[in-house]
């Protein structure tokens, strides 16, 4: 079934956008108990091409040390930090400079040959966090409720083709551009469709998770000089199946529903603040309305900052 | 008549529908403080009450109810009435997809817009939008009618069986087996009586404006008209 939320404060400065989120999410709970996840955009304060990166390592002797040469031998490590997380993994997060940001997706390349380990997420405007479990757990592990930002978006899965861990908790991450991630409500059925193209433009996919396509997809079209809004437009043209997502940018977020209207998806907004989710529960969490507009099948709406 | 009111800040949906059924049984009137979206409400309720839930409810709203009165002071999600066998579910805001789902009785009142698939596989009983109506309203309607004060989308009763769609906005296209008749004096004096019952007031001269959408044929995919009972 799966919990979608998006949340933009109009005003560009920075808010309490984890804890929306978190509230939006675990309003959202009963949508999906899989895991969850959270890309709150604009609160990182990285300088030009610096980088956060968020690595699963298996709690092993030795297996950190190796993640640190990995990654020293292509850049110093600025600042770093581990988090403990569930069934011995812990979380090792660390910044990083780079000379562009071509150098980003081969050095998480790199990481990832190392077993037992995997880069959950390399990202400069934004800072990822997914895991496995509960919006309430999660959001306490990794303190979510105290980040801030500008917008961002969230996710609560409930599995069906693919499986439950933290790499396939939403959001997903595209590299083909900078900072775009996905979370995502559905089935693509087109899914082979859609991926061969682009795997034949040379973009590499990493899983058979279909809301992976879609950040692809999505990051192929703004590459190609789509805005946000046309980008979703013709992406619901192009995906088949019931669905319903929500495309998270530097400067914004977004969402599509198919033609078929299959997969829910409310909007509420006033002068201060752009909301969108699966459900009305997770809009009046961050807004005191009750006008909700229903996003009707085939529709986009977008707002960027 | 006797009240009764139940908060539901805290509570799952089956903690307050038990506390709802029990207190059915002694009480007239009840009132769900703090419903806060939440789904299931009034699932499955047989009593005749008058239960007003002061917020918006969530998806499946007083499915399945026999007999009771709903007023929903808010908005509904998806499905609200669904199955419906007798009654009357009021919602004062805007709803989500499939309102009034296969119901076979009493009516459903939505005073704002609403989402796709409206009134599907109804058998009979009614619902009134007083805004807009989205994709596939009426699919595969078997009876009943539904009343449509703003426009209706595309693919207006797709498969449409039996019932009437009464439209006063735009029709944006028609699905398969609908058509559109002119309405008679007969229409417009149900449509009067009906929608001045629930607080629509119209013009007289605005019922001229509705557009009946029916079915082309009671057997589209198969078998003869003539077997038709």
């Amino acid at each position: 079934m799966c919990g979608i939320a998006g949340v933009v404060f109009k005003d560009r400065k920075l808010h309490p956008v984890g804890d929306a989120l978190t509230k939006m999410l675990n309003a959202l709970q009963h949508r999906g108990p899989d895991s969850a996840g959270f890309a709150i955009y604009g609160g990182l304060g990285l300088e030009k091409n610096e980088y956060l990166l968020n690595i699963e390592i298996k709690e092993r002797p030795g297996l950190l040390d190796s993640v640190k040469k990995t990654v020293g031998s292509t850049t110093p490590i600025k600042k770093e930090e581990i988090i403990p997380s569930v069934e011995n993994y812990i979380i090792y997060r660390c910044k990083i400079g780079l000379n562009s940001f071509s150098e980003l997706k081969p050095l998480i390349m790199d990481i990832d040959k190392i077993d037992d380990v995997i880069v959950l997420n390399g990202s400069h405007s934004f800072e990822m966090i997914k895991d496995v479990g509960l919006v309430k757990d999660i959001a306490a592990r990794y303190d979510t409720p105290s980040k801030r930002g500008t917008h961002g978006i969230g996710h609560t899965r409930f599995s069906t083709e693919s499986i439950v861990d933290r790499y396939h908790a939403h959001p997903f991450q595209s590299y083909i551009i900078p900072d775009i991630t996905v979370v995502h409500n559905g089935q693509i059925t087109n899914y082979w469709k859609i991926r061969d193209p682009l795997e034949r433009k040379g973009h590499i996919f990493e899983t058979t998770n279909d809301t992976e396509c879609i950040v692809h997809y999505m990051a192929n079209k703004l590459s190609e000089g789509y805005s946000l809004e046309e980008a979703l437009e013709q992406s619901v043209k192009d995906m088949d199946g019931p669905f319903s997502y929500i495309v998270g940018t530097p400067e914004g977020v977004g969402i599509a529903k198919d033609q078929l209207g299959l997969r829910p998806g409310v909007l509420a907004e006033n002068k201060e603040v752009f909301a969108i989710a699966s459900e009305e529960v997770a809009l009046r969490e961050v807004m005191d309305t009750s006008e909700i507009d229903q996003i009707s099948p085939g529709e986009v709406r977008a707002y960027t900052i | 008549m006797s009240e009764f009111e139940i908060d539901a800040d805290h509570k799952t949906p089956r903690e307050v529908n038990q506390i709802l059924k029990q207190s059915a049984k002694k009480n007239n009137k009840i009132v769900i403080k703090n419903p806060n979206a939440m789904h299931y409400i009034a699932a499955g309720l047989t009593e005749p009450v008058e239960l007003t839930i002061d917020g918006s409810a969530g998806y499946f709203a007083g499915t399945m109810i026999h007999g009771a009165r709903i007023h929903i002071n808010g908005n509904a999600g998806w499905f609200p009435a669904d199955n419906m066998t007798e009654g009357e579910v009021l919602i004062e805001g805007s709803a989500g997809d499939g309102v009034g789902q296969g119901i076979y009785g009493g009516t459903v009142v939505v005073k704002k817009d609403v989402g796709s698939r409206t009134g599907e596989i109804m058998k009979n009983g009614t619902i009134i939008v007083g805004g807009n109506s989205g994709f596939m309203s009426g699919l595969f309607m078997m009876g009943g009618r539904i009343i449509v004060l703003g426009n209706i989308s595309d693919d207006a009763g797709e498969s449409i069986i039996r019932g009437v769609i009464y439209v006063l906005g735009d029709i944006k296209s028609l699905g398969k087996n609908a058509k559109v008749e002119d309405i008679d004096q007969e229409d417009k004096k149900e449509l009067e009586e009906l929608l001045t019952t629930y607080g629509f007031t119209l013009d007289r001269d605005e019922y001229h404006n509705f557009k009946k959408i029916v079915p082309r044929s009671k057997r589209p995919f198969y078998g003869k008209e003539s077997e038709e009972g």
